[in-house]
């Protein structure tokens, strides 16, 4: 067992912290407001290589193994504060880049790998459909067989990336009658007939990351656009949501660590009755609670990359780290905004954006009771 | 593992497919060539209860395009996968 960074891990990890406080901040309260995406931060990341790091060299991604991709995630979530854009770039790489790696053929991969590691596409997948959510599986988007093409038909919702996406994967069942088993993962391109971008959705945070419907109203596309074969939509979706688990909230973990510091220096700072506030252990207990929250879901969400980097599954342990860090940053936010008593809860100490970014960690990627139910399955319940 | 060894691999995926997957749905019995994602025995969750079983009893790594229905859908075709995968 070995808790440390590698030198050049280390090095790396540095690198990138300086990269996103540099890059990745401007004009962020304005952002959020009004709910504007940051294009050029996409094209930043894409030049420094966040965006292909967990690909290998030969499609012209950084062939990272999964510890680095998520120690280079953490410190972008510790330099760079706007969540909602981390958010995205995470479900363009969770979500898309990973699967079409896992279950694209060598064309696919090929035509489209350069692209979303460039930064000249943005991908997304859609899954989530008004009436199924947790329960995926249970989805009503059909994919009807019409000699060698299929005509979907469905709607989505809560779909991330939309707006400005290029490559959609649409999970749709082409046989009812074989339930879960009759689910399929199809690439589609944006501006498809009959791929249609519905009503922009508002939400409490990411409000930097774009949301919306999704309509596939008769929507043909050749069999050569399955991923991978008929019915292994839910192999696709499982692969999906095991790297998505484990990765997407390591940025939170910077997040969290940031937080911390911020509060640290604020309770050295700030006198009340005479005294810096950290002197009073009301305040003091709750840094030493967000120090062990970090550790412990530094713990929880290394190990599950360890597992994924040993090339092993980690479905159990990447929903542990999902759960807890989810849940831990919520509170950690909330102890910060406490911390600063009222300056915390105005938008200029930024601590509010952070609380509303955080929240939506126990809802998407599988809610906090999916993941206890995920986590207790494994036992047998 | 050998084809010799067939009737042992095969108890022994019985066993946890019954214990762990089966008695939980209430499903007492099944018969090795059933599929059991038709009749509900391995839902999503359970292939991975499953491939993590296959993986740390039998020292095989099942690979994110092997979990398939066609590979893990009865006890005959998981013990197909497992036939296969010591001959490679
Ligand atoms: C910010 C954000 C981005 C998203 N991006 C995408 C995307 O890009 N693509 C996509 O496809 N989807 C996306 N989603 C959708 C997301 O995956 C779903 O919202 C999530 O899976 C929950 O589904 P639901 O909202 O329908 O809630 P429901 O499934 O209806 O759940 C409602 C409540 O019931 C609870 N519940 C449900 N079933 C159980 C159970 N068995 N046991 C205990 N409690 C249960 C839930 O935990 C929740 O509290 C996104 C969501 C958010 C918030």
């Amino acid at each position: 067992m070995d808790f440390a960074w590698t030198e050049e891990q280390a090095a790396f990890r540095k690198e990138v912290i300086r990269f996103a406080r540099t890059e990745l901040n401007d004009d962020l309260e304005r952002r959020d407001r009004e709910e504007e995406f940051p294009f050029d931060f996409w094209k930043k990341c894409a030049q420094f290589g966040i965006q292909g790091l967990p690909v290998p060299t030969e499609y012209g991604g950084g062939g990272a193994d999964t510890l680095t991709t998520v120690c280079a995630l953490e410190a972008l979530g510790y330099g760079c504060k706007d969540n909602g854009f981390l958010f995205s770039l995470n479900a363009h790489m969770w979500t898309t880049v990973i699967p079409l790696m896992g279950f694209g053929t060598e064309e696919q991969k090929r035509k489209y790998l350069p692209k979303l590691i460039s930064g000249e596409w943005i991908g997304l997948h859609c899954m989530t459909e008004p009436m199924s959510g947790s329960d995926a599986y249970s989805l009503r988007t059909r994919a009807e067989r019409k000699g060698d093409r299929y005509v979907i038909n469905g709607t989505k919702t809560f779909i991330t990336n939309t707006i400005h996406g290029d490559l959609f994967i649409v999970f749709a069942n082409v046989d009812p009658s074989k339930g879960a088993n009759g689910v399929t993962g199809f690439l589609i391109e944006k501006g498809h007939p009959g791929l249609i971008v519905g009503k922009k959705l508002h939400k409490m945070g990411l409000r930097t990351s774009p949301m919306s419907e999704v309509a596939l109203v008769d929507c043909e596309v050749p069999a050569e656009n399955i991923l991978g074969k008929e019915g292994s939509g839910q192999a696709i979706f499982t692969h999906s949501m095991e790297w998505e688990r484990t990765c997407i909230l390591a940025s939170h973990l910077g997040m969290m660590q940031r937080l911390i510091e911020t509060c640290v220096k604020y309770a050295r700072e700030r006198q009340q009755f005479g005294q810096p506030i950290g002197k009073y252990s009301a305040i003091a207990n709750k840094i030493a609670d967000m120090e062990v929250r970090l550790e412990t879901g530094r713990l929880l969400l290394y190990k599950a990359a360890w597992l994924k980097s040993q090339g092993r599954h980690a479905l159990r342990e990447a929903s542990m780290a999902k759960l807890y860090v989810s849940e831990a940053t919520v509170q950690t936010c909330l102890d910060a905004i406490q911390i600063h008593g009222g300056y915390g809860y105005t938008t200029e100490y930024e601590m509010e954006r952070d609380l509303r970014d955080a929240i939506s960690g126990k809802i998407y990627s599988g809610t906090s009771e999916i993941q206890k139910v995920i986590i207790a399955g494994f036992q047998g319940l | 593992m050998t084809e010799s060894t067939q009737p042992a691999v095969k108890d022994q995926i019985r066993e946890f497919i019954q214990e762990n997957l089966a008695s939980v749905k209430g499903i007492s019995s099944f018969r090795d060539d059933e599929s059991l994602m038709d009749n509900g025995v391995i839902d999503s969750l359970g292939i991975f209860r499953l491939v993590s079983f296959l993986e740390e009893n039998f020292g095989v790594r099942v690979s994110d395009e092997e979990i398939n229905p066609e590979n893990l859908k009865s006890v005959d075709s998981i013990e197909q996968l497992l036939i296969a995968k010591s001959k490679k």
